[in-house]
């Protein structure tokens, strides 16, 4: 019995695309069941979420069910199917692009864990459709065992690569659940809204937007669903904030250690936690001497984004190197089939024409 | 009982700690937590009370009769709070930095002389007195887990303020607040404890004057202070610690030669 995969995901195809071939997930037992139809296929599951649609299947011929798939596939499109949009992956290269599937490696935001449930309820509805069968359950088995190892072994869920999101992260290692906490946003430009909209979406409640123009602050503020603060002002909304985004096009520093020192006593010594995204920036950097507060400036989260860059780039090889051990132990594959050249797109084969719909 | 199981006992507990923190560094040195920490500590705990129980057979008493079985009565209530502290806070990490500190503790109860060979059994229990001891004794294991939660806040803080967050020991550090609210809560508890302990104390059969009795007023009255100026002015973050972590280094310091 030979395992194949063939698929589309959000690296090969737009959007546009993706969505004709998206299956609800009532639907997934149902359309594994229609796969057995074609002759020569044997097992079946239908993988389909909002990044990919995958068909795995276990048949007789790999030649013969290459091409009953693909025939399947481009009678779903709709429309001509470039070869491009697919790819193929046979035997270990399929088990290998399952576990990677699973494990949130190919996923569009690496190592989320949504996936893992949403592979899991298609192997389900296979299954209770009775279109899977010992191949097939194995693989799935094994790949949902690796994927556990590999979330459980190493760090690839962690760590954000952009600048806003670091900021984000540090703020709820400083101050836990974000959702007690109060936010000002100095300068209404496009770093600060974004920053902001993150900390927001991670829970954080009250937002205050100060500006030079009061215009721009409160069209910010109403975007933020928040509260514009005049320029003078703002020296008293700091004593209620716990985070301060700074990223105005002043030359000079808009925040003295002063200020903060002014308002300490009232904030009772809270910690207070600056992200500076302004360039030249905007908070003296003697602010970050006073014990309480945390300075972040745009160099540092910079940094701290291309170490977390570097960090995932080693966990995705840890993760690879987990799931070829594992599959090698798992004696799902024979060492007499040559799978060097298992895993390849559908290129060769539908190159020179594209698919018909 | 056969003499000489509890030391037997203690060394098992001391194994087990010293394992504990092990596992949570390499887990921490990975990037991730180690599973195991909870369940060597609880098994470290329940070893601590046999050695407790047997000391206790033995005396007839709170096995609190010399400076081994202190120290052990003291690690086991580290322990005792860890456990209570670690799972509701959810603060594994938390077992990284107690398992040395309990470790330091039942070395220094194994060494030679501290712990009584025949702890002579007592005639006459005065149940103050007893009480004055546990109480007081249970109470420097909530001031110890405080000062743990202190010292990791103070780490944590230098690296916020280096941005050293590449760690595996900063990524699996509880937030500022996690970690400061426990402080404040084990301090709490500890200074409640300790003036039940002290109260006892002013109750017992004999003389309720002494220096241990007076270094413990002292020691109560400077974390009630602390306590009493961080909720009512507010305090930074660092000083508190420190300050929290300060009386409890420098009372131990006094009782050991007190």
């Amino acid at each position: 019995m030979e395992i194949l995969c063939l698929g589309l995901n959000h690296h090969t195809a737009p959007v546009e695309l993706r969505e004709r071939f998206a299956v609800p997930e009532g639907r997934l037992g149902e359309e594994a069941g229609r796969l057995l139809e074609l002759p020569g296929v044997n097992e079946a599951v239908v993988l389909s979420t909002c990044n990919r649609t995958e068909y795995y299947a276990a048949v007789d011929d790999r030649h013969e069910g290459r091409e009953q798939l693909r025939e399947f596939l481009q009678s779903h499109a709709g429309r001509r199917l470039r070869a491009e949009h697919l790819y193929e992956r046979e035997r270990a290269e399929a088990a290998r692009h399952l576990c990677r599937v699973v494990s949130g490696l190919d996923s569009m935001v690496l190592g989320e864990t949504e996936v893992f449930g949403q592979v899991k309820r298609s192997y389900q509805a296979a299954l209770e459709r009775g279109a899977t069968a010992r191949t097939l359950n194995r693989l799935f088995q094994k790949a949902f065992g690796i994927g556990k190892k590999v979330r459980t072994m190493t760090g690839i869920q962690e760590g954000q690569t952009s600048v806003g999101s670091v900021a984000v992260d540090l703020a709820e290692k400083i101050f836990g659940h974000l959702r007690d906490s109060r936010v000002m946003v100095i300068g209404a430009g496009e770093m600060s809204r974004t920053t902001a909209q993150s900390l927001l979406s991670r829970g954080a409640h009250s937002i205050f937007v100060t500006n030079r123009s009061i215009e721009r602050a409160e069209e910010l503020a109403h975007e933020l669903d928040g509260e514009a603060v005049r320029f003078d002002d703002w020296q008293r909304v700091l004593q209620e904030v716990d985070v301060v985004i700074s990223s105005t096009g002043a030359p000079h520093a808009v925040v003295d250690r002063e200020h903060v020192e002014a308002v300490r006593r009232m904030r009772r010594y809270r910690p207070l936690f600056f992200i500076d995204i302004a360039v030249p920036r905007d908070v003296d950097p003697a602010v970050g001497e006073i014990e309480e507060v945390y300075l972040y400036d745009i160099d540092t989260l910079q940094g701290l984004a291309a170490q977390a860059k570097d960090r995932r780039e080693d966990q995705v090889r840890v993760c690879d190197r987990i799931i070829d051990e594992e599959l090698a132990k798992s004696g799902l594959f024979h060492p007499e089939g040559n799978d060097e050249s298992a895993g390849r797109d559908a290129g060769p084969e539908l190159k020179g024409g594209e698919a018909a719909s | 009982m056969e003499t000489g199981m509890e030391r037997w006992l203690l060394v098992g507990a001391t194994v087990v700690v010293v394992l504990s923190g092990a596992l949570g560094m390499q887990a921490v040195r990975s990037g991730h937590r180690s599973r195991w920490t909870m369940v060597l500590m609880t098994l470290a705990f329940l070893m601590q009370l046999g050695v407790l129980g047997i000391r206790g057979d033995l005396r007839g008493q709170c096995p609190l009769g010399d400076f081994g079985e202190i120290l052990i009565f003291l690690a086991w209530s580290l322990v005792l709070f860890y456990l209570v502290v670690g799972s509701a806070y959810r603060i594994s990490l938390l077992g990284l930095f107690t398992a040395p500190v309990v470790a330091v503790f039942q070395v220094v109860a194994l060494a030679p002389g501290l712990l009584e060979a025949t702890p002579e059994r007592v005639a006459v229990v005065d149940p103050w007195r007893e009480a004055h001891a546990a109480f007081s004794v249970l109470s420097y294991g909530a001031f110890a887990l405080a000062a743990v939660a202190g010292l990791m806040f103070l780490v944590l803080n230098r690296q916020l303020k280096d941005h050293n967050l590449g760690t595996g020991l900063f990524r699996n550090m509880p937030p500022v607040p996690a970690l400061l609210e426990s402080v404040v809560r084990l301090t709490w508890l500890g200074v409640i404890i300790l003036a039940v302990g002290l109260a006892c104390g002013f109750l017992m059969k004999e003389s309720a004057s002494g220096p241990k009795l007076l270094a413990g007023v002292i020691t109560w009255a400077l974390y009630f202070v602390i306590m009493v100026v961080h909720a009512w002015r507010g305090m930074t973050p660092r000083r508190f610690s420190m300050g929290i972590m300060g009386v409890f280094v420098s009372s131990l310091l006094v009782f050991a030669f007190v």
